[in-house]
């Protein structure tokens, strides 16, 4: 992970889909080390915000960067600055978690040895034994820890959570709850997607997203803005 | 991809009834059946990506670079082995004989090289676009059109046996150069989303 306060600023977001504003000119910011919950009713646009954040999205209006040391940081590295996990974010089944875990850090530059990579798989409760399984073979929360793994192996300065609890146990649960007060420790942004009180409750501060009005109701914080 | 080229290949020698056609015509026939065989197998290069919800995760994690070089370097090498299992069988059963085996070997390999190049960038165009039925047939078309005549031209002067005009491969080759720089530019703006 490159070493350097990182700020992510958007401003004045707008989206829509069809007929549907989802936002009507979001700006926020959030920098390296704080935990952002993103919350609100199924198609609010929590997961927009998100793609958005990354840019596999591109807003009808508005901006969003990336700072480190607040320089910009430009386009085409602009993703390898982020790790996401979302439920259409999938991998690749006939390969296996190894092979999977290796593969997309391995395309930004990254070799995991085989001791880092049974760390990894550790840390977000799977066997040693599921390396060498195909992910096909896995269940749906097998393969969202699987996911979780691929996201710290990345390196990035910024997380993307997704409802990444979502088809978890209360183990799981608990096991992203410490790795995102973990990341947050090690100055990485994250932005997170849940609609979980307990989730939202370990954030710095919430976005709620809603009826195309998104703010930060608590008054923690006053860098959202409609 | 090969069950179309084989069953094109047989289609057209069963057509033809043993008579053996004149040399542009073989030449025709041979790349009509490479470029849709082609096209068959090549739109799918994102699309199955996609339909797996593979595409995102390579989106946020691999340079677009990567991706697209990986991407054609798969597209060549598939239409190399195509390539390499259909021609014998092309050269048995419809006819036709070569006098100067590495012009031939050349003119073939730039020719799927090009195929494999504006294959890849379409493919990944026509991935992001609402109606994809038949849009990469007429995308990939236009664009390989500066390839597809060259080499059916080079190909029939060796099936003649005539002496071959060079500047058709160079040409060829220039322009594969051009599909490979501009593939990458305009990669770069489909894959930034």
């Amino acid at each position: 992970m490159t070493t350097g306060r990182v700020t992510l600023r958007c401003a004045g977001l707008r989206k829509r889909f069809g007929r549907q504003e989802l936002f009507g000119g979001l700006s926020f910011e959030g920098h390296g080390g704080e935990i952002l919950a993103i919350t609100g009713a199924n198609g609010s646009g929590k997961s927009t915000l998100l793609k958005l954040a990354a840019r596999l999205l591109i807003p009808d209006d508005g901006t969003v960067a990336l700072c480190i040391n607040d320089v910009p940081v430009a386009p085409e590295a602009y993703r390898s600055h982020f790790a996401m996990t979302a439920p259409e974010m999938n991998l690749y089944e006939r390969l296996t978690a190894g092979e999977n875990l290796r593969f997309f850090p391995s395309s930004r530059g990254l070799t995991l040895t085989d001791s880092e990579a049974k760390r990894l798989l550790d840390r977000v409760g799977l066997p040693a034994e599921a390396a060498g399984q195909p992910v096909g073979q896995f269940s749906t929360g097998m393969k969202q820890r699987l996911k979780l793994a691929i996201m710290m192996a990345a390196a990035a300065e910024v997380w993307l959570l997704d409802e990444p609890g979502a088809n978890l146990d209360e183990a799981g649960r608990r096991m992203i709850c410490r790795e995102v007060q973990g990341a947050a420790r090690e100055g990485r942004l994250v932005l997170w997607a849940t609609n979980d009180s307990t989730e939202e409750g370990i954030a710095d501060a919430v976005i709620r997203m809603g009826r195309g009005e998104s703010r930060f109701p608590q008054g923690t914080d006053q860098r959202a803005s409609l | 991809m090969l069950m179309f080229s084989f069953t094109s290949l047989a289609a057209v020698s069963m057509a033809l009834a043993g008579s053996v056609p004149g040399p542009r015509l073989l030449a025709a026939l041979l790349w009509v059946i490479l470029f849709f065989a082609a096209t068959v197998g090549m739109d799918r290069i994102f699309l199955d990506e996609a339909a797996a919800g593979t595409l995102e995760t390579l989106r946020l994690y691999a340079p677009a670079t990567a991706v697209l070089l990986g991407k054609l370097a798969g597209a060549f090498l598939t239409l190399v082995v195509l390539s390499a299992l259909l021609v014998p069988l092309f050269l048995v059963f419809i006819g036709g004989s070569v006098g100067a085996p590495f012009l031939f070997l050349s003119v073939l390999l730039l020719g799927v090289l090009g195929i494999a190049a504006a294959g890849t960038l379409t493919a990944a165009l026509s991935a992001w676009a609402e109606v994809r039925a038949g849009l990469f047939a007429i995308l990939t078309f236009p664009v390989i059109l500066p390839v597809f005549l060259p080499a059916v031209a080079v190909t029939a002067e060796l099936f003649a046996g005539e002496t071959v005009n060079l500047h058709y491969l160079v040409a060829m080759g220039l322009y594969d150069l051009l599909l490979g720089v501009g593939a990458s530019v305009l990669f770069d703006y489909v894959w930034g989303g």
